[in-house]
């Protein structure tokens, strides 16, 4: 009986901090600057995982950019996040946060200056089983 | 530092040799146990061996060796640089556990869901309050481990790098602070005894883990490859254990 319940309350913790995506379809957070000029754009791909639909634009202006994703949906994945990626399947990325919805236009602050004709990929990408989801060729 | 290290488990052996000697079948304590402990986003299960003879006058001392397996798991753990000479000021044996750390030469590998089983020998101190009560003290010595390969995510200087598959350290050895190697576990207890066979442990666990980058390496400014990442992990539990 004590066994029973010691393996269930480490399933619990353990199970319990994976994290699940949201589901609902929402404008999320940080619209994008009205006066921001589009600097890229791509169509999303599905990847070896999942499928992925919408557009990914970044914008900019005076070297802040943000990235959009809009009309956009992906299938259910676990842990999926946001990545700027120099490779297809990534291998040196920054990391833009988790997906905040999986369907509806989005935000997402882009920290720092980086190259996109080197960071030329944005990608949903699930980070716990490094599974590509989708991905998006910057033009 | 090896004369050091030799020295430590001289003791430790002369210790258990000695209570060996001085013992009778009637003095001697042999359990088997099974302890779970739970941390942020982490668990373990262990199950042990423990060969202890009772010291001293009264015997109210124990010490001993055993064996112990411990599968340690979780979900996005946070791995530091683990050389020693990179993750502390100071690497002189015992005395590192005081030296300060070094942060500025770490780098995290996020290891997306580690799973390491590390079986040790161990060495066991306790101390009996009365025949009920008692506490104590136990901690893995060398060993090996073997787990699951991961995904990893290796951040450095703001540069975030994957590592497809990052695997479990699977050389084990207790050289005292960040000079350790591998995986060990470490646990101090209150044991409260049920009856002649039965206890059960409260405890506070601290437990080392280690995984290595397979496709990662990364030299550091004096040289060093640096392929090894460390968790430290503090965890509570409890503990069944039945006495032969």
């Amino acid at each position: 009986m004590k066994k029973s319940i010691l393996l269930l309350a480490l399933a619990v913790a353990v199970f319990g901090a994976c994290k699940k995506q949201q589901t609902s379809s929402i404008m999320a957070m940080d619209p994008v600057d009205t006066t921001a000029q589009l600097m890229y754009r791509g169509a999303f791909a599905n990847g070896p995982y999942g499928t992925t639909l919408g557009v990914v634009k970044i914008y900019g202006q005076n070297n802040v950019y943000s990235l959009v994703l809009d009309s956009f949906t992906v299938s259910s994945g676990p842990d999926l996040h946001v990545y700027l990626s120099k490779e297809v399947q990534p291998l040196n990325f920054i990391d833009l946060g988790v997906l905040r919805t999986r369907s509806g236009t989005q935000v997402y602050n882009i920290s720092g200056m980086p190259d996109f004709a080197v960071f030329k990929y944005a990608l949903i990408h699930c980070q716990q089983f490094d599974h590509l989801f989708g991905s998006a060729n910057l033009q | 530092m090896k004369q050091l290290m030799l020295l430590f488990y001289g003791l430790l052996l002369s210790v258990s040799l000695s209570a060996q000697n001085k013992s009778s079948l009637s003095n001697k304590r042999q359990l088997v146990d099974i302890a779970g402990t739970v941390g942020s986003s982490r668990g373990t299960v262990a199950v042990s061996y423990v060969h202890n003879w009772k010291i001293g006058h009264q015997q109210r001392w124990e010490a001993g060796i055993g064996a112990r397996l411990t599968s340690s798991f979780g979900i996005k753990q946070q791995y530091t640089t683990a050389p020693a000479k990179l993750a502390r000021t100071n690497t002189t044996p015992f005395l590192i556990v005081f030296a300060g750390q070094a942060t500025a030469n770490w780098d995290t590998l996020t290891v997306q869901r580690p799973w390491a089983n590390a079986v040790n020998l161990t060495a066991n101190f306790a101390y009996n309050f009365n025949d009920v009560w008692s506490a104590g003290f136990n901690i893995d010595l060398i060993g090996f481990a073997f787990g699951r390969k991961s995904a990893a995510v290796l951040t450095s200087n703001g540069i975030t790098r994957t590592e497809p598959a990052a695997t479990v350290s699977h050389f084990n050895a207790l050289l005292t602070g960040d000079l350790d190697y591998g995986n060990l576990n470490s646990e101090f207890f209150i044991k409260y005894r049920l009856n002649h066979q039965w206890a059960i442990r409260g405890l506070y666990q601290f437990l080392f883990n280690e995984y290595k980058t397979a496709n990662i390496k990364q030299i550091a400014p004096d040289g060093t490859e640096v392929d090894r990442f460390r968790n430290k992990a503090n965890n509570i539990g409890l503990a069944v254990a039945y006495q032969f």
